[in-house]
């Protein structure tokens, strides 16, 4: 079948994978893999070191892709009408409600994995230099994350959506001189409604979107320029040193000079010289050992991170219905009005004061996450040579989970500090 | 060509270049800016003035008001919308007072904020006699919380 066989070695021009050479161009002649290098060290693929956390909110974010455009085909952003068609989805439309949940969960998976990301990158010291500016490109990627769940949140149109986005773009608004220019940007008005409905349609379904997938490019780009995923240096044991030989010296008078045969499977070119340290963390020379090739090394481990997470989500929506109250009515406010869980705990400082807590403290808090690799210039990622940076970050994540958990669980009607186990009656 | 004219025109070139991004930043920005609000008018009748009974105020949900009638006092008209982060508040006839189901403001009769985290008053807004006899309630123009219309 010599025609068949054309086709395929037209589309597929590397060689054979047993061979070397084959899988160094299973990497780079194609360009869905060539952002790996054709070989990886080992440790960067240890769980735990990463947790795959970077690998899995990329993954969730393919799944939004796929699910949201699905729910795209019947989906119209026009109140009342978007209510209809998420009532339809829910009960009408084949694999409708799946879909649904999957996009939901996964929503709230990804800002669960970025946020979790962003702390083991934190704890491993990962945004000392050089990758300084690839920590950068990463709180845009997280402030992107929040933007299109706080946008998604809006399009059911149900009572969940439109009282959580009035409360949030409330707290916007607060900002001073630019909050209610701002607010009415992203409102297209001066409260929620059809014009806003559209606005957060179009931003979470095209702009913000392609912003992450431009952003997320350019942020394995540079991991890949930062001398790959850092690796914890301190854990490695440096290989013996060989001796060191200098060029140009007289050959040890004992050492019989040795001629290596050229080896007839390898091509040889003349490097160029480059001068100036690398960029990549070296321990020394010898460590070079523990690199593999990617395929299969790599891309087995990274499959696996797909499947498990797919699985999961797929496994979650089988059981957990996605929410949707009744439709959006401007008139009756439930009680208690609640923003996105992830903003919950802005809210409960701006149930304290609007401005400290709808403004100053994130403003602090965005500022402060840029800033920190250039803050830090301690150059050691040991842990135990960071102890401060460490316990001031631990202190920034529980105060931010702390907060979330009181605004999600222990507020009932009226913002009354109710444990979740006590049923208030005649709440709605 | 001189190397001074180059730098002329090179620096010259760059400030229109930036110039022009600039233009285009503030046209985008007018762009998302709605040269009509297509929303309720902000000025609005509510009805003749025998509609509104004495005693509890009546609720517009629409509207988002309270309208209140007072047999010595007369007409005025209490926005509904909570001045923290912008929810329905309720009146409750037994203790007089606006509570908000969000947060836990809760605001005086006369519209002082006393409990919780809202930061200003509720606002009162004016209302008119229309020609036709009705009344009507502008929301550009917030009054002082004693201002009442005698009909
Ligand atoms: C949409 C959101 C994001 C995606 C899809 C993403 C994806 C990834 C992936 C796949 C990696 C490589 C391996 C891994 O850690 O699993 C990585 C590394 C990295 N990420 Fe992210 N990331 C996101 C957000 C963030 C955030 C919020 C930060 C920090 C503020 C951040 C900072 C970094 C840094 C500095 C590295 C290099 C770490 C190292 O060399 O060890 N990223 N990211
Ligand atoms: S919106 Fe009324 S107390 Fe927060």
């Amino acid at each position: 079948m010599t025609p068949l066989r054309d086709v395929w070695r037209s589309i597929v021009r590397r060689d054979p994978l047993s061979t070397d050479k084959g899988k160094s161009e299973l990497v780079f002649l194609n360009l869905w893999l060539h952002i790996h290098p054709a070989k990886v060290k080992r440790e960067n693929f240890k769980l735990k070191h990463t947790w795959y956390l970077g690998f899995i909110t990329f993954y969730l974010f393919l799944i939004l892709v796929t699910t949201g455009v699905a729910l795209m085909f019947y989906y119209r952003p026009d109140a009342p009408q978007s209510y209809q068609d998420m009532k339809d989805l829910q009960f009408v439309v084949y694999l409708g409600s799946f879909l649904r949940n999957m996009h939901r969960w996964s929503a709230h998976g990804m800002v669960i994995c970025v946020f979790l990301h962003m702390c083991r990158v934190f704890y491993t010291g990962s945004y000392k230099a050089p990758r300084q500016f690839n920590w950068v490109i990463g709180v845009f990627l997280f402030l992107l994350t929040l933007g299109l769940s706080f946008t998604g949140y809006l399009l059911p149109w149900d009572q969940l959506a439109f009282w959580a986005i009035t409360v949030g773009s409330n707290i916007g608004g607060y900002a001073p001189l630019v909050g209610p220019r701002l607010k009415e940007l992203l409102l297209g008005g001066h409260a929620v409604g059809e014009s806003a409905l559209l606005r957060f349609y179009v931003l979470h379904v095209a702009v913000l979107p392609s912003t992450m997938i431009l952003l997320t490019m350019v942020h394995f780009w540079r991991v890949r320029k930062d001398g790959g995923l850092s690796r914890p240096v301190w854990k490695l044991k440096p290989a013996a040193a060989g001796p060191l030989v200098r060029i140009g010296a007289p050959a040890p008078a004992e050492a019989a000079l040795v001629v290596v045969p050229a080896s007839q499977d390898k091509t040889y070119g003349l490097m160029e010289v480059v001068t100036g340290k690398p960029i990549f963390e070296t321990v020394t020379a010898e460590e070079e050992e523990d690199t593999v090739f990617s395929y299969p090394y790599a891309f087995f481990r990274e499959a696996i991170a797909l499947m498990a997470t797919v699985t999961s989500v797929m496994a979650i929506s089988l059981f957990w219905q996605a929410p949707l109250e009744e439709l959006a009515n401007p008139a009756k406010t439930p009680n208690p009005a609640k923003a996105p869980w992830y903003f919950l705990g802005l809210q409960e400082l701006v149930s304290h004061s609007a401005l400290l807590g709808g403004v100053v403290v994130p403003a602090l808090a965005v500022l402060g996450l840029l800033a920190i690799p250039y803050l830090d210039t301690n150059p050691s990622r040991r842990p135990a040579d960071r102890k401060w940076a460490i316990r001031a970050f631990t202190l920034f994540v529980v105060v931010n989970v702390v907060l979330i958990i009181i605004g999600t669980l222990f507020r009932g009607p009226g913002w009354a500090l109710v444990p979740p186990w006590v049923h208030v009656s005649g709440a709605e | 060509m001189k190397r001074r004219s180059w730098l002329g025109w090179g620096t010259a070139g760059l400030v229109a270049l930036w110039s022009a991004v600039g233009v285009s930043l503030g046209a985008v920005v007018r762009f998302l800016t709605p040269s009509v609000f297509y929303e309720p008018p902000q000025s609005f009748k509510i009805g003749n003035p025998a509609d509104f009974s004495f005693g509890p105020p009546t609720f517009l949900a629409e509207e988002k008001i309270f309208v209140f009638r007072d047999r010595e006092k007369g007409f005025a008209v209490a926005s509904a919308v909570c001045t923290h982060l912008g929810c329905t508040v309720g009146y409750f006839q037994d203790d007089q007072r606006f509570h908000c189901p969000c947060h836990g403001s809760v605001f005086a009769g006369d519209g002082a904020v006393q409990h919780g985290p809202a930061p200003r008053p509720l606002e009162w807004f004016e209302v008119t006699l229309a020609r036709d006899g009705q009344l009507r309630v502008d929301k550009d123009h917030v009054v002082p919380a004693a201002y009442r219309l005698m009909v």
